[in-house]
């Protein structure tokens, strides 16, 4: 601090307790003009709350916050607004069925007399999204565009009222590899022109790749603040989690026994367009062995998953599961035979207004342990999901009768991972399942996926991320555009075959049907 | 850990929050009253008080002394009125919870009711008392009123479960149609070729065989009545404990009903299937649960309690169905919406609500007949209580004291936030801010609270 002409802003010890927690515990930011500076940490180690305190949600117990070295209050963000602070939410808050333009200078209309003068807005907003090259069409409604796209609104919502401090909260969560890529792009873009920016996180190659300086929060504690040059994955991920963390999956070889899910000639109808979104497609998944579906979003991965498990009703072929033919059956005959841990854990994984030992036997209320005569037994569900909780670490706030709703992300998607494989089925189906979490949380799930090969379950692994992919899997199957194109050995591929079979530019023979 | 203190809990705060709302509801009536007292010649400050006495207290009132004081007292008269008057309430009542509680809004109560009051009065005024026992054709038109309500609840649903079709909107046609149907059934159909079984009564018209009542057409409609072919609700000793009233053993049926509702509800695996429906149809899928066929469950319990209500206050014995040609929907049905509301969609607050509801009533029926107010009064009343009570939640956070979250779904998290005073001042600016509530920042906490 010999020089605080340096930092635009500085949080100083600043202390945020919340009944029983102390969410933020005495930690100090400090943002120079024109970086990119990263806060890391695990979910739950206090990212959002301090944010939340800049952003003017929060009023600290102690500590003070700088703006260009005079110390300013921030009581809501309508004063963070005026001291050009912005955000990007991790959800972002659009109005869908509003356009892009509307969207943007919601909150921030120039009037005339009364009337919106969209026009002078629409030039601004035009300008800036050339000048940063955030190309998006302004009269598209907003349910109408990609996540993506919807991201770049909220930036230009961020630039069209002159913020020069940008917070991206976990931007990424959300994005597919090439979007995550741009919007990279756009950062150090604004790092150019002098915008100074915070991204939260808690993707380590992302932080690798666009930060200058990166701080870590652990429980609630500040850990410390290391230049990214100065420092490697495995330091920074040892800071956020407080022990060595393996990011390399560890594991045997795999030895493939029985076939367990054999599909043939599978074929899903799109809800989108006339089109099949799964075009006759034949593969199989071995006891002992964990396949794993690759491909780019929205290449059919979610249709064929909503097919196999039943959520949608398939149109062609066959799906027989541990020798029985499943493709007509109801949603509950599959289960018998299969664990799904879902794409969209709010809309498909729990009921979100229920308790999370109400969550725990979402499927299973109806089997003897739990229901006596059509009447639940409590105590029993109660014990059950206390055993869940406690071997897999299900962190909340107030146990088994915790909102799942009021969970974190990452406590939400173990409490799934729990249910799914205690239910000890012989094929899971395991769509994204570390999307949005952290490192520790991660290599947990991993360690489990692998743990449940080992004991010889078939594991159909659905992922986006290429990392995840080429070390979890033990054969790849590449999806594009509703159809398998290309089955690869990780061990004998690369992350550049494999992204080239993503895009389509390569396919093999023989493994599709036209 | 699960059990918080009294005050803390969820179900204090609604009930507290409830509470608050009725009170402050009698309280504006209250003003009303002494606003139109004070301004009318013929009322004045004197009628006024009486007025608002009568508000307050009114199941209480007995008469006026020679002085013309209005006396206090047990009034069992009154109190029986009530419970007979609450029976159809909690039931219509119910119904709205039990929708609500499966995430539907069942407006189609009215209908439901009226297809209830047609089935119960064709079914007990058709078969003979003579060769049947009058207790079997209560039963029988009892459980036909709830089935064809359970039918007309499941035609909302089965638009919904596989069509996609709001529930709200095909309620309030399908409470049309009833209207019209009714008109049908018993102004114009001609049963004629079903000739034998209708004809047994001598006070319907036997020539053509149709459902006219040809004896007590002399009113501006056609009035039915389930005493003439001597059906009626037993009293059960009911009209010893409360004299020259009207209640029976209706009100016992409702109560008894509302338990089972609650049980079957909160602790069965139907209940629980309905809920994870109600709360998140695409969950409930994932796991195996019939999505659509628990929509129409739903509705179709919806619509036979609604129906039940209608037997139970039409099988008394001694009400009458008036009926002329039929152009407005029973009342009762929607008031099933406001004592829902109040009981915060809980079976037994239901049984308190809708008892309750009917106080009112009886209180503006009292204020009639010893004030030159109007009885309408206690309408602006109720009014006023349903505005409150769709409030409840912002009533709610203002006795918890803490901070209101714009966003209603952290509410489970922020609730075991105790009162913190300098969170109180900040509601105002924090609901303004067009972005942002700290939703993110609250599930954060969440985790780390562990």
């Amino acid at each position: 601090m010999d020089n605080s002409q340096d930092y635009v802003i500085e949080m100083l010890n600043i202390t945020k307790v919340f009944p029983g927690i102390k969410a933020n515990d005495n930690i100090t930011l400090q943002l120079r003009r024109g970086e990119i500076h990263a806060l890391l940490g695990e979910n739950g180690a206090g990212k959002s709350t301090l944010m939340s305190v800049l952003f003017g949600l929060y009023q600290p117990e102690e500590g003070v916050i700088k703006k260009n070295g005079e110390v300013v209050k921030i009581n809501n963000p309508n004063d963070a607004t005026a001291l050009n602070i912005g955000m990007v939410h991790q959800h972002f808050k659009l109005i869908e069925v509003f356009t892009v333009l509307d969207n943007i200078i919601l909150g921030a209309e120039t009037t005339k007399l009364g009337f919106l003068q969209k026009k002078e807005a629409r030039k601004k907003v035009e300008e800036l999204s050339k000048r940063y090259k955030l190309n998006v069409d302004l009269d598209a409604k907003v349910e109408d565009i990609t996540v993506g796209m919807q991201q770049r609104v909220e930036i230009l919502k961020m630039l069209y009222r002159d913020n020069e401090i940008l917070i991206f909260d976990e931007p990424t969560a959300v994005l597919t590899p090439q979007e995550i890529d741009e919007l990279m792009e756009i950062m150090r873009g604004f790092a150019k022109e002098g915008k100074s920016i915070l991204f939260i996180t808690h993707k380590l190659n992302e932080i690798m790749a666009v930060a200058d300086r990166v701080s870590v929060l652990r429980k609630g504690k500040y850990i410390g603040t290391v230049n990214v040059a100065d420092t490697n994955k495995q330091e920074l991920s040892n800071m956020m989690v407080g022990r060595p963390v393996q990011l390399q999956v560890q594991k045997a070889p795999a030895q493939p026994k029985e076939v367990i899910l054999d599909v043939k000639d599978f074929t899903v109808p799109s809800k989108l367009h006339h089109n099949d979104a799964v075009k006759h497609i034949s593969f199989q998944a071995r006891a002992g062995e964990i396949v794993c579906i690759a491909g780019i979003d929205g290449n059919g991965q979610s249709e064929l998953i909503y097919g196999l498990t039943g959520l949608e009703k398939s149109s062609g072929g066959t799906v027989t599961l541990c020798g029985q033919d499943i493709s007509k059956a109801s949603i509950r005959t599959r289960l018998g035979n299969l664990s799904h841990i879902p794409e969209d854990r709010h809309k498909h994984g729990l009921v979100l207004d229920f308790t999370l030992e109400q969550n725990m036997v979402l499927q299973r209320f109806r089997e003897k342990d739990f229901q006596h005569f059509g009447f639940i037994d409590n105590g029993n569900v109660r014990q059950y999901a206390q055993r869940l909780i406690d071997q897999f670490d299900v962190r909340s706030g107030q146990g088994p009768v915790t909102i799942a709703r009021s969970m974190s992300g990452g406590n939400q998607q173990k409490a799934i991972i729990a249910r799914e494989l205690d239910r000890d089925k012989p094929l899971i189906v395991a769509v994204q399942p570390t999307r949005g979490l952290d490192v520790g949380a991660i290599e947990y799930i991993h360690n489990q996926l692998v743990n449940e090969r080992d004991e010889g379950k078939a594991v159909l692994l659905v992922s986006l991320e290429l990392d995840e992919v080429m070390s979890l899997s033990d054969r790849i199957l590449v999806m594009y555009e509703g159809e398998i194109v290309g089955e690869l050995d990780p061990k004998q591929t690369t992350v550049q075959e494999l992204g080239l079979y993503m895009a389509g530019a390569k396919r093999q023979g023989g493994t599709s049907h036209e | 850990m699960n059990k918080s203190p009294l005050m803390q809990r969820d179900g204090t705060k609604k009930l507290i929050a409830s509470l608050l709302s009725i009170l402050i509801g009698l309280f504006f009536g209250s003003i009303l009253v002494l606003i139109v007292g004070l301004t009318t010649s013929n009322i004045g400050a004197k009628g006024a008080w009486d007025g608002i006495r009568l508000i307050f207290i009114g199941l209480f009132s007995k008469s006026r002394d020679a002085s013309g004081n209005l006396v206090f007292g047990m009034n069992t008269t009154n109190i029986g009125n009530m419970l007979f008057r609450a029976t159809p309430l909690i039931m219509t009542g119910l119904s709205v919870a039990v929708s609500q509680k499966t995430g539907l809004f069942n407006i189609g109560a009215p209908g439901q009711y009226l297809m209830g009051t047609m089935a119960s009065l064709m079914i007990s005024l058709s078969i003979p008392s003579s060769s049947v026992p009058p207790f079997v054709i209560w039963l029988l038109a009892f459980l036909g009123g709830c089935l064809a309500g359970a039918i007309w609840g499941a035609i909302p649903g089965i638009l919904k479960a596989f069509l996609n079709i709001n529930e709200v909107i095909a309620c309030i046609m399908t409470n049309w149609i009833s209207a019209n149907l009714v008109t049908w059934f018993f102004d114009i159909a001609k049963f004629s070729t079903m000739t034998g079984s209708f004809y047994c009564q001598t006070k319907w018209k036997i020539a053509d065989g149709s459902f006219k009542n040809m004896v007590e057409n002399t009113k501006s409609g056609y009035v039915y009545k389930t005493s003439w072919n001597n059906v009626a609700t037993p009293k059960l000793g009911l009209d010893k404990l409360f004299p020259d009233s009207q209640v029976n053993a209706g009100i016992l049926i409702a109560i008894v009903i509302a338990i089972v509702i609650y049980i079957i509800i909160n602790k069965t695996t139907f209940g629980f299937q309905l809920k994870a429906c109600g709360s998140n149809r695409h969950a409930a899928r994932y796991a195996g649960i019939k999505d659509r066929a628990n929509i129409i469950y739903s509705m179709s319990i919806a619509g036979a309690l609604s129906a039940a209500g209608a037997s139970l206050y039409y099988l008394s014995g001694n009400t009458e169905f008036s009926w002329n040609t039929y152009q407005s929907l029973p009342a009762i049905g929607f008031n099933g919406i406001p004592v829902a509301l109040l009981a915060v969609n809980n079976p037994i607050g239901v049984i308190f609500s809708g008892t309750f509801m009917a106080m009112l009533n009886i209180i503006g029926t009292q204020l009639t007949k010893f004030t030159a107010y109007n009885e309408y009064i206690t309408d602006v009343i109720i009014a006023v209580i349903v505005y409150l009570s769709a409030f409840s939640l912002v009533i709610r956070s203002l006795i918890a004291g803490r901070k209101k979250n714009t966003s209603v779904a952290n509410d489970a998290n922020a609730d075991k936030t105790p009162a913190k005073p300098e969170d109180t001042g900040k509601s105002g600016a924090d609901a303004e801010q067009e972005a942002a509530p700290p939703t993110d920042a609250g599930t954060e906490k969440g985790g780390a609270q562990a």
